[in-house]
């Protein structure tokens, strides 16, 4: 008996615990590592505003919290609030962009306007440009 | 269509004499939340706005899916939850500067302003009144505000489980570096 009731306490301390730890690992979760992150969809600025411009409503329902990997030539960058670079990307249109915010960069002046970039990022939706957060500059893609 | 309407409703004070407006698509808002249980902190650095010298209107758009959060699940909680950013994807803020004969835009300076407009969130709208500045330089405009608001009244409802956890007034930050609208 006493084993059994020993046995018992064990599993569910264990249990207790596990659960303790998957909770904590949950609310401590960062978000994705975008480099090792495998894209949704594959496409250029030019293609993404495109389908954005032609149809917001098909674009929205195909790309909105998705993951992208999108290339294109950088129309500028810029500084915005606490470590975080904005890179907007080179389209068809002089009206809309694709426009990337990067959370973290470490050597922001590699990045210039007339520079091919490759990155990857959550699409957020489609405001005057189509919205990329989150985002990542792939080097070396996996 | 909704591009259309978005870009309406930000170029309605656009391209009508010549050049008094000044825009920005990589506006910042943030939100900041202080308790002795958790801070809570969202930035939002796609903000679309425009800035109308001549009238002192000021409007702005922001997704709210644009809004970064440290935590992950933080942010899954925002959008999902609080905000249900798939039914309201957009805030916006329409309103002006009610002090603008006090800002003098062909000089470089600081000037103290009051703007006061219709905020939106979810589907709410009230009216916000606060002091901000406005910081002329060479080539562009920057705007500054700090004000409070109250979760409730923009129907975002807190569960009772987590209310501590969340101030009861939300510290929103606005900076907004606006360069001269270019007709194409």
């Amino acid at each position: 008996m006493k084993t059994y009731i020993k046995i018992s306490l064990f599993f569910v301390v264990f249990i207790a615990l596990a659960g303790i730890l998957a909770a904590l690992m949950m609310y401590n979760k960062k978000h994705p590592d975008m480099a090792k992150t495998k894209p949704d969809f594959i496409v250029t600025a030019s293609v993404l505003q495109k389908a954005f411009e032609d149809d917001e409503s098909a674009a929205s329902k195909k790309y909105i919290n998705k993951i992208l990997e999108v290339t294109g030539k950088i129309a500028s960058v810029k500084p915005s609030g606490n470590n975080v670079i904005c890179i907007s990307l080179v389209t068809g249109s002089d009206l809309s962009s694709v426009n990337c915010t990067f959370p973290a960069i470490s050597d922001p002046s590699k990045f210039k306007p007339g520079d091919e970039i490759k990155l990857r990022g959550e699409c957020s939706g489609l405001l005057m440009d189509v919205l990329l957060n989150n985002c990542a500059a792939i080097v070396n893609p996996k | 269509m909704k591009r259309l309407s978005v870009l309406f409703f930000l170029l309605t004070i656009a391209f009508a004499v010549n050049a008094q407006k000044y825009m920005t698509k990589n506006g910042y808002i943030g939100f900041f939340s202080h308790t002795p249980m958790e801070d809570i902190k969202g930035d939002n650095n796609q903000v679309a706005g425009i800035l109308d010298i001549s009238t002192g209107d000021m409007v702005f758009q922001a997704l709210i899916k644009s809004f970064h959060f440290d935590r992950a699940l933080m942010e899954e909680h925002f959008n999902e939850n609080y905000m249900e950013s798939d039914k309201f994807p957009k805030s916006s803020f329409k309103g002006k500067i009610t002090n603008l004969s006090s800002v003098n835009f062909s000089k470089n300076g600081t000037y103290d302003v009051i703007v006061e407009g219709d905020l939106t969130i979810r589907d709410a709208t009230n009216k916000v009144s606060t002091k901000g500045t406005i910081e002329v330089v060479t080539g562009g405009i920057n705007a500054n505000a700090k004000f409070n608001i109250v979760p409730e009244d923009y129907k975002i409802n807190i569960p009772g489980v987590v209310r501590e956890k969340i101030n009861k007034n939300l510290e929103v930050t606005v900076t907004m570096k606006y360069a001269p609208l270019e007709k194409k």
